[in-house]
């Protein structure tokens, strides 16, 4: 597909603060990234890294109180979602962005039937009548490959199962031809042979229609089968940004690498798998600095190297460390390494010539991307 | 079942096999599976037919005579506007009931838009003679106000509800016929009973051999014939002709208790409506703005919850007078906030659902998030603790009857209990056991069905409906 100049949606500078109690968090720091027309582009990290924050932003769907944005924009059509007034945000969910859920069992309400549940947005959006509504939800249900869609309009959720939902869910979302479409997890809960389905269904709908999609996951496998830009996401920032072949092939970003170290390989042999020592810190006491430098083996191993740069730092549980100076006291920002591939990290080789960037990936793969690294025509 | 179902006639589809089955439609058949519960709405049922067919059951005037020759219907011609609104409702429904097309909803619209219809039609005769007593009562100028606004407000759910109504043209057809018919013979022949009621009269043609021919309802008296023409009819025991006995003014005690169920009903319903409607709104919009919103509702619901319900019905009573609309609007606007609290935890638990973000995300509007996704959703322990609710409405309707603060010569079960205990000390056997046996059954039957619809909810949340 011939890539257009202008992002279908362009998120800067998002920051995302919760009141929690007497305390503020942010889960959301400082985020930008942009999602070209027919672009997938996909937004990784571990749970609570404020992935779905992002995402839920996006729409205006965090509870407000307790959650607000706090600065940053999001451009969608040449108009800053965050300030548009109700009703017109209205009229963008569901009909230009839409979304599907990580739990297909619960993002169905029990009370309507399929058909009542996907015509009422219809109707909404298209300003038909119900018949008519009725007659394009039957068409939804028949392209995303349900069988007997007339019957199953009348059906009840509960008689469905988790990847019939899942696929109702995404007709409901498709059924006003979005131009994009924001997946918060859509596989986690269904099993694997499932999930292959859904996501072949969802690359089969991309096809036909042209839209873009925001894929939000935690499975490098689902990023590797799907994406075409990958955004790292850990504690709140986007530390690594880049296209999907450039990034897999060369992880920058300690964090990056250490999650691809972490994935079992087909024939390898191991004893345990490679692990990120640590947990996620919590966005209420996350560390100064770069937030990932308590876990960081690259900046111990430096530190180890340059004793003179180096800074003790003592962890809650008594363990003491001692890390670079630069990474325990200054938060890096996102720069260009190379074309496509946004870092930031103060100890990937020539990271300091850079200037920070905001990362803006126009990109669209053309082949499939193995975990392991290694690119196939 | 061979006829398509609504939406597969909105289609165009083939009908299928059978019409899948709502949750709220397993949890209803679930709930009436147990016994207790199909005792208990069995009961429920007993009182709607007494309620409904009072006239009919228990009356002083027969139900077909002959006199001087001429045939007539007494009984209808005596009939008020509440018994012929009653009687269309409850015809109406039976009919909805049997028709498989529609879903509840449009159902619940066919019988308010009759409503709407019926209510007028019945009570205009009856205010075109009362007109210039309700005048001189209250003022022109009110009287006009208040016919104004109500006819207006009658005449928008009149216009506006068939807009709303999704039926075929067929559906239209055989509505507007009914309708047609409807209006026809209550106006040829309006619902007008004479001013002055004279029970002992067919009794006295009777007497006098003017009647050739008779049928008198099951229970030949009214419940407010205080049997002038029988000496000594008061306090009669229970015997072949008063199967319950007379109560303190002579009046038929089972009669009296057949049409006091329409009392206890309507308290019963409309009381827990107003808590239901009012709880709802108040609940809902706290659970779902939460912060500081929801602060300032629960002071608001503990001002509520401090204001002891029977002084006030007492005070209220001695106040404006007796009235059963006060009664109920009192009984209502007093218990909401138990209903508010249910569904505001509802809905700060429903506010998470990823059905209620994927609904809000679909760019439905405020109005059907709430009330169309969340509080069908909500409802369940509402609907539970509403079954108890009519019945300690019913007990508070009762308590006040018993206090002598009731209704003044309507027939209420707590009236007839006042009148076991006599201002000498004697004790009426059958004014006490009848009546409390009758409250008695009405309390538990609501707390049966309450008990069954919890248990037949309950699995279905377990079993991750909507959890």
């Amino acid at each position: 597909m011939e890539p257009s100049a202008q992002p279908i949606l362009d998120v800067r500078n998002l920051s995302v603060a919760f009141n929690s109690g007497p305390r503020q968090i942010t889960p959301v720091r400082d985020v930008s990234f942009s999602i070209y027309p027919g672009q997938t582009v996909a937004l990784v990290g571990e749970s609570g890294c404020g992935k779905s924050v992002t995402a839920l932003s996006i729409l205006r769907l965090i509870p407000s109180p307790p959650g607000r944005v706090v600065q940053g924009t999001v451009g969608f059509g040449g108009r800053d979602l965050l300030s548009l007034p109700e009703p017109e945000m209205r009229g963008v969910r569901g009909g230009k962005i839409a979304m599907i859920f990580q739990e297909p069992m619960t993002s169905l309400n029990p009370v309507y039937s399929i058909g009542e549940q996907i015509a009422e947005a219809i109707v909404l959006h298209q300003r038909v009548k119900t018949a008519q509504a009725y007659e394009i939800a039957e068409q939804a249900l028949r392209d995303v490959g349900i069988a007997d869609p007339a019957r199953r309009l009348q059906e009840y959720p509960h008689v469905l199962s988790g990847g019939m939902r899942q696929r109702v869910m995404i007709a409901m979302a498709l059924s006003c031809r979005p131009q994009l479409l924001i997946a918060d997890e859509p596989t986690t809960a269904l099993d694997v042979t499932i999930q292959a389905q859904i996501l072949e269904l969802l690359r089969k709908l991309q096809r036909e229609t042209g839209m873009a999609i925001l894929l939000i996951t935690h499975d490098l496998g689902v990023v590797a089968e799907n994406a075409d830009v990958v955004n790292v996401m850990y504690a709140s920032r986007i530390v690594e940004s880049a296209a999907v072949e450039d990034l897999f092939d060369r992880p920058m970003h300690p964090y990056t690498a250490g999650l691809f170290r972490s994935v079992p390989k087909l024939g390898a042999r191991a004893e345990r798998l490679a692990a990120i020592p640590g947990t996620v810190p919590n966005p209420a006491q996350f560390p100064g600095g770069c937030k990932f430098h308590p876990r960081c083996a690259r900046a111990r191993e430096l530190a180890a190297r340059a004793a003179a740069e180096a800074t003790t730092e003592i962890m809650s549980d008594g363990e003491s460390f001692r890390v670079p100076r630069r990474c325990a006291s200054e938060e890096p920002l996102l720069r260009e390494m190379e074309p496509r591939h946004w870092a930031a990290c103060h100890q990937v080789a020539g990271y300091d010539e850079k200037p920070p960037t905001e990362p803006r990936i126009e990109h669209k793969r053309a082949s499939v991307v193995q975990v392991d690294g290694e690119v196939t025509a | 079942m061979t006829s398509s179902t609504a939406t597969s006639v909105m289609t165009g589809a083939k009908a299928p096999a059978a019409r899948p089955r709502s949750l709220m439609a397993i949890v209803l058949r679930d709930t009436v599976s147990q016994l207790g519960a199909r005792l208990a709405v069995a009961w429920i049922g007993l009182l709607i037919l007494g309620a409904v067919f009072g006239p009919f059951i228990a009356n002083s005037f027969p139900l077909i005579a002959r006199v001087d020759g001429r045939w007539e219907s007494p009984m209808w011609r005596y009939l008020v506007p509440t018994d012929v609104v009653l009687l269309v409702v409850f015809i109406a429904t039976i009919i909805l009931c049997g028709v498989r097309q529609m879903t509840v909803p449009v159902k619940v619209g066919i019988v308010i838009w009759l409503l709407a219809l019926v209510i007028p039609l019945a009570l205009w005769a009856v205010l075109a003679r009362d007109l210039s007593w309700y005048r001189h009562e209250y003022g022109t100028g009110l009287v006009v106000i208040s016919l104004g606004v109500a006819f207006g407000l009658d005449l928008a759910v009149l216009v506006l509800v068939p807009l709303k109504l999704p039926l075929s043209s067929r559906q239209w057809t055989i509505l507007g016929l009914f309708a047609a018919a409807l209006t026809g013979i209550l106006v040829l022949h309006p619902v007008k009973p004479p001013t002055t009621i004279i029970y002992d009269q067919y009794r006295e043609l009777g007497r006098a051999g003017r009647m050739q021919f008779s049928l008198p309802a099951p229970v030949p008296y009214s419940p407010t014939d205080r049997l002038r023409d029988q000496p000594d009819a008061q306090l009669l025991a229970p015997d072949t002709r008063h199967w319950m006995g007379t109560e303190i003014n002579g009046a038929d005690v089972f009669s009296r208790m057949i049409h006091a169920s329409r009392v206890a009903l309507a308290i019963g319903f409309i009381a827990t409506g107003i808590a239901i409607v009012a709880g709802c709104a108040v609940g809902g919009v706290m659970g779902y703005f939460s912060g500081r919103v929801d602060m300032l509702g629960m002071r608001l619901l503990e001002i509520f919850e401090a204001i002891p319900t029977l002084f006030l019905l007492i005070s209220c009573v001695a106040f404006f007078g007796r009235s059963l609309y006060l009664v109920m609007v009192i009984i209502g606007l007093t218990s909401w906030s138990g209903y508010a609290r249910f569904v505001r935890a509802e809905f700060l638990r429903l506010r998470n659902q990823d059905f209620v973000l994927a609904a809000i995300a679909a760019g439905l509007p405020l109005r059907s998030v709430l009330f169309r996704h969340m509080l069908p959703n909500g409802l369940v322990p509402v609907l539970v603790s509403a079954s108890f609710g009519v019945a300690s409405a019913i007990l508070s309707e009762s308590v006040l009857s018993f206090l002598g603060l009731g209704l003044i010569d309507e027939p209420s079960w707590g009236d007839l209990l006042n009148q076991a205990t006599g201002q000498g000390g004697t004790f009426t056997w059958w004014l006490a056991v009848f009546p409390g046996l009758a409250i008695f059954l009405t309390v538990f039957s609501y707390n049966l069905i309450g008990e069954a619809l919890r248990d037949a909810l309950d699995p279905k949340l377990r079993d991750g409906a909507s959890d």
